[in-house]
């Protein structure tokens, strides 16, 4: 055990905390061993990696940080932005431009003596198995969809039947102004962020055809912008939407397309809301959730009391409204399920049909799937060669390559899983 | 289409204009939710927390980020070593002794240069007694686990007079906590409402009804008729049913059926988008288009009738609402919104020309009625979302514990909520009595029991959060901090900005199963 000295603690420091681990409440599993056991696994034992250090991260790191555990890393690969500072507590005017892990972690360690934080400014695809192997809860606080489905995927291929160590329980919120949702994954035991992705809202996307032709809205006038205008003008320069500048020379073109149209309403605000997909983020939510998180990965940690089973959802803007319910786990699920996915296409469908419709499904939502079967390649994204010799599937119709009750695999180099459909016509 | 060098003309033009200062960038992601009016209700105003314990560190943080205007915490304790451990806005060991109200106004002042923070190192029962004017500062007062009879007090002080500051009571234990606000009155224009307010489809205004029976659908070509806003072909089928029914709109399944099949034979080819949109938009033919039944009933609010030059704008605009929607149709004025649909250009930049035109034409009729000059942006601000207009009627902080029949009714409505209430009202009346002592299970219990009318048994929901309060009965923990932080500052910020809903009742947390409940 670590001397007083080491761990920075003074006595009286878990006064509060210690009222819980000392003693059991009525609702507390049996398997809880109060008193210094449970104490010195979450203080010198536990190690709890967070993905993400932004508005959800930076609270949760805080809240981590206070109930004694001590030895915590965190992973983002952002960089920090004025915008961030109406929510994300851990930074300030001068670290604008900085790594969030980084400054995060630093702040965490000067604020909370005796806590190390190991911060590491990247990609969590940059990790590999063993990196995550050595963790004992993966707290998640991401606003990007693709990262969950990376994570919860590999969270759930680390579970080794005979090794239980290998399963991470992993714990998951996110926030939308005065909304937000924490959920407990035990990974191949409860359902996974896989399986609940049709609850997911779908982003408001509009035809090409509106944009091109008939705009009414002040968003149709910054798609035209953003979609159409931009590669037309600027050829092969990537926008980019943290650049005011290119925001302004997009207002600057919206603004002039909504004239011409009668159209009110582009603002600059609006523009750059449009083109970044900008979700309205404020600290109370987002403290909220974290303390769901934290609260979760505490009692997990320590078996003080109950842990969600599985799902906690919130409400702010009527009331405090929230459901706390049980997900199930889908058994056609790509990544926890094992069965494969039953699906119905019509016979004329063509290739290029069905990948859009792979794209557009709720339940799927694979940007750039290439399809297989076991036997031939139907469809291949990259690399560039195989893309062009798989190409003139496209027109073809999926009837011709594949039988009635044929699996399709479906894969994404985005995703660390693969799909699999069982197809039947119409 | 535009050719390049018009673009780039154009974009010179507006290159700096409209682009955020760096406040409006740092705040941009709550903009997007109250607005500048909601921000500029924020920073004007004042709040008072007494106590600087780790739960109104938490609160007061989700508060200061935002921009509230100033912030004082009361509290004449020195920081221990307990708090030390469990409150992010001290540092450590480095804190000790020291004013725990300076050092948690200094640490949040950290957060944001535009809000002014005070530590006032008096005591709030000296305050109490001897200066109780000083409340009356405040926009709106925190309390978080306050003593009893403190608490008693400070609630009776501010309920006193409608014009002092709202009370937020806060307490917490362990896994559970509860809190309530304490207002006479809350009146919300903006609640942000998700239903739209009404078309007027079944009641078109006379432009509107003109320019849906004047466009000749037969000889339009295939893209005009492809694009004919839903608004136009519903108002146009429905003029010609009610020619062949009495004037009546579709009234049983199969008349809705029927008109709903006429709707998608209009169409001149089968992928004609804008007729299923219609047809799903069909029930707006016969939804009447009435005053909402949430509107109607604040419309016998008494103030209506006692209305004077200095009464609140709200009321003079509910008085007008409600003179407008005397008058026939018997609706509220019109939106000016008009939602997307599939449409052409030029058809839906006419209709909602059209729309306009009669908002504005309405909003004229509307200050009509009004018997006193009210600011014109507030006037279309009501307007616009008169729909969702709500008077709330708050209570006495406590009144609930006085009334033994409501409490038992609310113990078999909602058990699990209304048990952990009494539980943490019970704990509060023990701590008086026993001072230091740890509080038992059989003392709580009867606590609880004093509350309710004699037998009154007591279900296993109790037990539970009385054993979770023996167990803890101190504890300020982290994450219910937190929880509590970001929960009460969401209310906060609604009461301020007097925008969306707030709780209308005591919010009951537990974080062991991890839910909340409203009684
Ligand atoms: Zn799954």
């Amino acid at each position: 055990m670590a001397s007083p000295n080491d761990s920075g603690d003074w006595q009286g420091r878990y006064y509060h905390i210690d009222q819980i681990l000392d003693t059991p409440g009525p609702r507390t599993d049996e398997a809880f061993m109060a008193g210094d056991g449970v104490k010195n696994f979450l203080r010198n034992e536990a190690k709890i990696l967070v993905i993400g250090a932004g508005g959800l991260g930076c609270e949760i790191l805080a809240n981590l940080a206070l109930t004694g555990f001590k030895d915590i890393h965190v992973i983002d690969m952002d960089t920090i932005d004025i915008s961030n500072l109406n929510r994300q507590f851990l930074f300030r005017p001068k670290d604008v431009g900085r790594p969030k892990a980084t400054v995060a972690a630093e702040f965490i360690m000067k604020r909370v003596p005796g806590v190390k934080v190991t911060p590491y400014f990247g990609k969590i695809q940059d990790k590999d198995d063993d990196y995550y192997m050595q963790f004992n809860l993966v707290i998640c606080g991401l606003d990007s969809v693709e990262a969950r489905r990376w994570i919860n995927a590999t969270l759930v291929n680390l579970v080794d039947p005979e090794n239980p160590e290998s399963l991470k329980p992993l714990i998951d919120g996110g926030t939308e102004g005065f909304k937000g949702q924490a959920r407990v994954i035990l990974p191949t035991i409860t359902s996974c962020y896989e399986c609940s992705l049709d609850m997911l809202n779908k982003p408001t996307a509009f035809p090409i055809c509106t944009i091109a032709n008939t705009p009414r809205l002040p968003e149709h006038c910054i798609e035209w912008a953003s979609v159409l205008e931009w590669p037309r003008v600027h050829g092969d320069k990537k926008m980019d939407t943290d650049d005011p500048d290119h925001i302004s020379w997009l207002y600057g073109v919206a603004a002039a397309r909504a004239k011409e149209f009668k159209i009110e309403g582009v603002t600059w605000s609006l523009t750059q809301g449009v083109v970044k997909n900008i979700i309205p983020a404020i600290a109370s939510t987002n403290a909220i959730i974290a303390a769901a998180c934290c609260n979760e990965a505490f009692k997990i940690a320590t078996s003080s009391a109950a842990y969600l089973n599985n799902y906690f959802m919130l409400i702010g803007t009527d009331g405090v409204y929230s459901y706390t319910f049980e997900h199930e786990k889908r058994d056609d699920c790509p990544v926890c399920g094992g069965e494969a996915l039953d699906m119905a296409i019509s016979s004329e469908m063509t290739v290029e049909e069905f990948i859009e419709m792979l794209i557009e499904k709720q339940d799927i939502q694979i940007k750039k799937p290439s399809l297989s079967t076991p036997i031939k390649q139907i469809y291949l994204q990259a690399p560039p060669q195989l893309e062009e010799v798989t190409r003139p599937n496209l027109s073809k119709k999926v009837s011709e390559l594949v039988d009635a009750g044929g699996e399709v695999t479906v894969t994404a180099t985005t995703l660390p899983f693969s799909l699999s459909l069982r197809i039947q016509f119409t | 289409m535009h050719d390049s060098q018009d673009i780039e003309a154009a974009t010179t033009a507006t290159v700096n204009e409209g682009r955020p200062d760096d406040k409006t960038r740092r705040y941009d992601r709550q903009l997007r939710l109250w607005a500048a009016t909601g921000q500029a209700a924020l920073e004007n105003a004042r709040l008072l927390v007494i106590s600087g314990s780790a739960t109104s560190a938490s609160i007061l943080k989700n508060l200061v980020l935002p921009g509230v205007g100033h912030f004082t915490i009361l509290d004449h304790n020195e920081v221990t070593p307990e708090d030390a451990g469990n409150n992010f806005f001290l540092e450590g060991p480095s804190s000790l002794g020291k004013s725990r109200a300076e050092e948690v106004v200094r640490l949040l002042c950290e957060l944001n240069d535009g809000v002014e923070g005070k530590a006032d190192t008096g005591d709030v029962a000296e305050v109490l007694e001897k200066n109780p004017g000083y409340f009356g500062n405040f926009t709106l007062v925190i309390a978080h686990n306050l003593q009893a009879t403190l608490l008693d007090k400070l609630a009776a002080l501010l309920w006193s007079d409608p014009t002092y500051p709202i009370l937020a009571v806060v307490n917490s234990t362990g896994f559970l906590a509860e809190f309530s606000l304490q207002f006479h009155e809350h009146t919300i224009i903006e609640s942000h409402s998700e239903t739209a307010p009404s078309l007027r489809i079944d009641k078109a205004f006379p432009s509107l009804l003109e320019y849906a029976t004047s466009l000749d659908f037969s000889n339009m070509d295939s893209m005009e008729h492809s694009h004919i806003p839903y608004v136009v072909i519903l108002i146009r089928a429905l003029e010609d049913w009610k020619k062949e029914h009495d004037g009546k709109p579709p009234q049983t399944y199969d008349e809705k059926k029927d008109f709903k099949a006429k709707l998608l034979g209009m169409k001149m080819k089968a992928d004609e988008e804008n007729f299923d949109e219609a047809e799903a938009q069909a029930y707006r033919c016969w939804t009447e288009t009435k005053v909402p039944s949430d509107i109607t009933p604040l419309f016998d609010d008494p103030q209506l009738e006692t209305l004077s030059p200095t009464s609140s704008p709200f009321f003079h605009l509910l008085y007008a609402l409600k003179q407008f929607a005397a008058q026939p149709p018997h609706v509220l004025p019109l939106s000016s919104t008009l939602p997307d649909m599939k449409a052409s250009t030029a058809a839906y930049i006419h209709l909602q020309k059209l729309y306009k035109e009669r908002a504005a034409e309405e909003k004229k009729t509307f200050k009509g009625f009004l018997q006193v000059p009210v600011d014109d942006d507030l006037v279309d601000s009501f307007v616009k979302n008169a729909h969702g207009l709500k008077v709330l009627k708050g209570r006495k902080w406590g009144s609930l514990d006085q009334s033994p029949e409501v409490l038992v009714e609310k113990l078999s409505a909602y058990p699990r909520e209304t048990s952990t209430h009494l539980a943490i009202s019970a704990l509060r009346a023990s701590s008086v009595k026993h001072q230091n002592a740890k509080p038992t299970a059989e003392k709580l219990t009867s606590e609880a029991q004093a509350l309710l009318p004699a037998g009154t048994e007591l279900p296993e929901e109790f037990a539970n959060a009385v054993g979770e309060l023996v167990r803890a009965p101190t504890a300020d923990l982290p994450n219910t901090a937190a929880f509590l932080g970001g929960i009460v500052a969401q209310e906060v910020i609604k009461m301020i900005t007097k925008q969306y809903i707030p709780i209308d009742g005591c919010c009951v947390i537990d974080l062991i199963e991890t839910w909340t409940g409203t009684i």
